[in-house]
């Protein structure tokens, strides 16, 4: 079966873009990976959207987003997983591509996060757990995350230092990424005096949100191979699921879907751990990377505090993790997160991720979450 | 009805509706298939492990342990006048979980996990519609207080 | 008809004479402790209880003015120290000090408003606080159809009685939820001690008005109250139910 390459990545700078609509953000994106693959818009058999639709004005987006790029009459859809769509798309190509229907397919992850008023996203927040038995009381997304760090740090002693180790490494390597919301480094001392927002994280234990797109062109191996004289494999996909609510999970200190996606792509791809030297991972909070380092089996469980601590995730220690500055610094379109970090492995097993080069990147992963660990998708990628 | 639940209700319609007017009566509920048995907190109409959409109620203790819980200051609409709040998810004696408020006989300076809690049927006293939820309380406190 | 009764236990103001008596050995006829609340505590009270425990339920004499706020909540307290539970409480204590408005005192109207109104307020308040928490209870207030029809020479009286049926039926709304009934029962013209200073022309007058051809007697309004405190009246809650022989439609 023919594998699947990855032959044009675009990406548009994340922040507040209140200049344009999300098909004008998902325009820029495309415009950036064609150039890049160096393909006509016509070589593009199909296109898949992830985006996340409840944050938009605009309904059914796929259609208003492949419009706009001129990809009418090919094929398009909407993939949504809350804050893994992105990856969904991916997949979603992947899988199209394999099957042998479309031999290149461009996914758009696009994101508006900025389009609702104040007390619309205020009330979107309190639905993100399961509405039924949750949401009735005020359970939040920071919420959900906030319980895990206190049972993990009750179980393993991590302490909200160690947390707050992976925004200071986040914001060190945004400061490097053109495209990042933020880009200045920050201090512990300012990230501790920042206010509570469920504790025990506090506003630089959480992600922003941004809006924002970064597109992927995926290509068969023959046409890749046509198309692209550096082409990035898609070696390993792994998918997993999980209870959506957080009282049906088996425990609270790691996300079972991410364990088992990620066993999943190790296995397609023929790898271990230790053979990832370059990572993207879902650092919506702090805590969330520290445990993703756990699930992806970097470090043994509960040893993800010390791990960050001891910089064994900064460029030079054992895996280089969120060296784009991840969601917490490069903000967090939602739909957009999956390919963004796709982007980013992309550049480093290319080689032309500059300051923030790996070096040797040969395999590189992404690790992308949908809401509270409902889904995860892992993607292993290799340059051979 | 299913719609008196929690300080703000997504869910009015739903087949284990029931739940809101036991727990109106002081009686926290789990759901117990006909068929096979199995029970489930949350209530869930259709079984899990058989796929039997025959379940009835059950009532449990409210006996449990806190598992996790977190103080929310950033508070999602509905619930800025009450914020900060702290909710907690408790594992119950009979199986399943919960996640509720801490009651007033919980100081926040004596919350730890692994304590022991009892979940209690609670109505908002002061409002005027009818609306139900539970706390997390000591051990031994009772839904009727006399 | 077992009216669900037994074992229970009732307040009664105004308990020593009249209606209040009466409602207070009906309930005991039933199977309730009953304690009655009066300005007075004499023979006459001492009697009803007698008559209280002749029917094998315990009876409690306790002095205070209804108007007294900290005395109501004594007074419900020692009901639930001394008979174990709460579970009715009648308001029926009032007085009427008539007199047409141009001539009526401050004294005149503060007298009649305090002693009926925040009297009924006074108790209402204790009762609630205990029957929330337990979430059960029977409350009824005595009115009068004057509180619905108004009456010469009763503004003050009158003004009290409609008072007491908006009391109830704000109490209902935020009781209901605790499984707690209040309602009122509004009687017309009742053969009372009160009434029998009365001239008797007003009597036959009121007699009159009745469909039914007499004015009552302190039994029938005692006999409607029972019914309202009893487990057949479940789903009855800010009602007013008017004992009147039909004298006001």
């Amino acid at each position: 079966m023919t594998r699947v390459g990855i032959v044009g990545i675009g990406h548009t700078a994340f922040g507040r873009r209140s200049d344009a609509t999300v098909q004008e953000l998902a325009f820029e994106a495309f415009r950036e990976a064609v150039l890049d693959a160096g393909i006509e818009r016509d070589d593009i058999d199909a296109s898949v959207i992830g985006a996340v639709p409840e944050y938009h004005k605009q309904r059914s987006l796929a259609g208003v987003v492949q419009e706009y790029l001129g990809l009418a009459p090919k094929p398009t859809w909407l993939t949504e997983v809350a804050c893994a769509s992105g990856s969904a798309a991916m997949r979603t190509a992947w899988l199209a591509i394999k099957a042998g229907v479309h031999d290149v397919v461009a996914v758009i992850g696009c994101q508006k996060m900025t389009e609702l008023s104040t007390p619309e996203i205020l009330a979107l927040m309190g639905r993100v757990g399961e509405v039924q038995w949750e949401s009735g009381f005020g359970t939040t997304f920071p919420a959900y995350y906030a319980m895990f760090a206190k049972r993990h740090m009750h179980e393993f002693g991590t302490t909200h230092e160690q947390l707050l180790e992976v925004a200071v490494k986040n914001h060190h390597y945004g400061a490097l990424n053109p495209k990042a919301l933020f880009r200045k480094e920050i201090t512990m001392e300012k990230a501790a005096a920042s206010e509570d927002v469920a504790t025990p994280l506090q506003v630089y234990d959480c992600c922003a949100n941004a809006d924002g797109a970064a597109c992927v062109i995926l290509a068969s191996e023959e046409r890749a191979r046509e198309i692209s004289d550096k082409p990035v494999w898609l070696a390993g996909m792994g998918c997993a699921t999980a209870s959506m609510s957080v009282l049906r999970r088996p425990n609270l200190v790691g996300l079972p879907s991410a364990e088992q996606a990620a066993r999943e792509a190790y296995a397609m791809a023929g790898i271990e751990p230790r053979d990832v030297k370059v990572a993207d991972v879902h650092d919506c909070f702090t805590v969330a990377e520290i445990m993703a380092y756990e699930d992806l089996g970097f470090c043994a469980k509960g040893d993800g505090g010390p791990f960050v601590a001891d910089r064994q995730t900064y460029i030079g220690g054992d895996v280089a993790v969120n060296v784009d500055g991840g969601l917490k610094a490069k903000g967090h379109p939602i739909g957009a997160t999956g390919t963004s970090m796709t982007h980013e492995i992309v550049l480093q097993l290319r080689g032309e991720a500059g300051e923030r080069q790996v070096p040797d990147a040969d395999v590189g992963l992404t690790h992308n979450v949908g809401g509270i660990g409902q889904y995860c998708f892992v993607q292993v990628l290799t340059r051979e | 009805m299913f719609k008196w639940f929690g300080r703000v209700n997504y869910a009015p319609f739903t087949k284990v509706g029931d739940f809101a007017q036991h727990l109106k009566d002081g009686r926290l509920m789990a759901s117990r298939c006909k068929q096979c048995g199995a029970t489930s907190f949350p209530p869930r109409a259709d079984c899990e492990a058989c796929l039997s959409g025959e379940f009835e109620f059950t009532e449990l203790s409210g006996r449990g342990r806190l598992h996790t819980y977190t103080k929310i200051v950033a508070a999602p609409t509905g619930f800025e006048d009450v914020a900060p709040y702290t909710v907690g998810v408790v594992d119950l004696e009979e199986g399943g979980r919960a996640v509720a408020w801490f009651g007033e006989s919980i100081p926040e300076e004596s919350i730890e996990i692994d304590m022991e809690l009892q979940v209690v049927p609670r109505i908002f006293e002061e409002l005027e519609e009818i609306r139900v939820f539970y706390s997390l309380e000591r051990p031994g406190t009772t839904w009727a207080k006399t | 008809m077992d009216l669900g009764l037994t074992g229970k236990s009732a307040l009664v103001t105004g308990g020593r004479t009249g209606i209040g008596a009466a409602i207070a050995v009906a309930l005991a006829g039933e199977g309730c402790d009953v304690a009655i609340v009066d300005r007075v505590h004499d023979e006459t009270a001492d009697t009803v209880v007698g008559k209280i425990a002749d029917l094998g339920r315990r009876g409690l004499v306790i002095q205070a003015d209804v108007a007294d706020h900290a005395a109501a909540h004594e007074a419900i307290a020692t009901v639930v120290t001394d008979f174990g539970r709460l579970d009715i409480v009648v308001c029926n204590a009032g007085i009427n000090w008539d007199g047409v408005i141009w001539k009526m005192t401050e004294e005149q109207w503060d007298s009649v408003i305090t002693v009926n109104l925040k009297g009924y307020f006074n108790y209402n308040q204790a009762a609630a606080n205990v029957f929330k928490d337990q979430r059960s209870g029977k409350i009824v207030n005595i009115s009068s159809i004057n509180g619905l029809r108004g009456k010469h020479a009763q503004t003050n009286y009158a003004a009290s009685k409609g008072g007491e049926i908006a009391l109830t039926k704000s109490l209902a709304r935020e009781l209901g939820k605790f499984n707690v009934n209040v309602n009122a029962v509004a009687p017309g013209m009742v053969l009372t001690e009160m009434a029998q200073d009365l001239a008797p022309e007003f009597i036959h007058k009121a007699a009159d008005e009745t469909v039914l051809g007499r004015i009552a007697e302190s039994q029938d309004i005692a006999d409607a109250v029972v019914f309202l405190c009893s487990d057949r009246a479940r789903h009855i809650t800010g009602e007013v139910i008017k004992v009147d022989g039909g004298q006001y439609m």
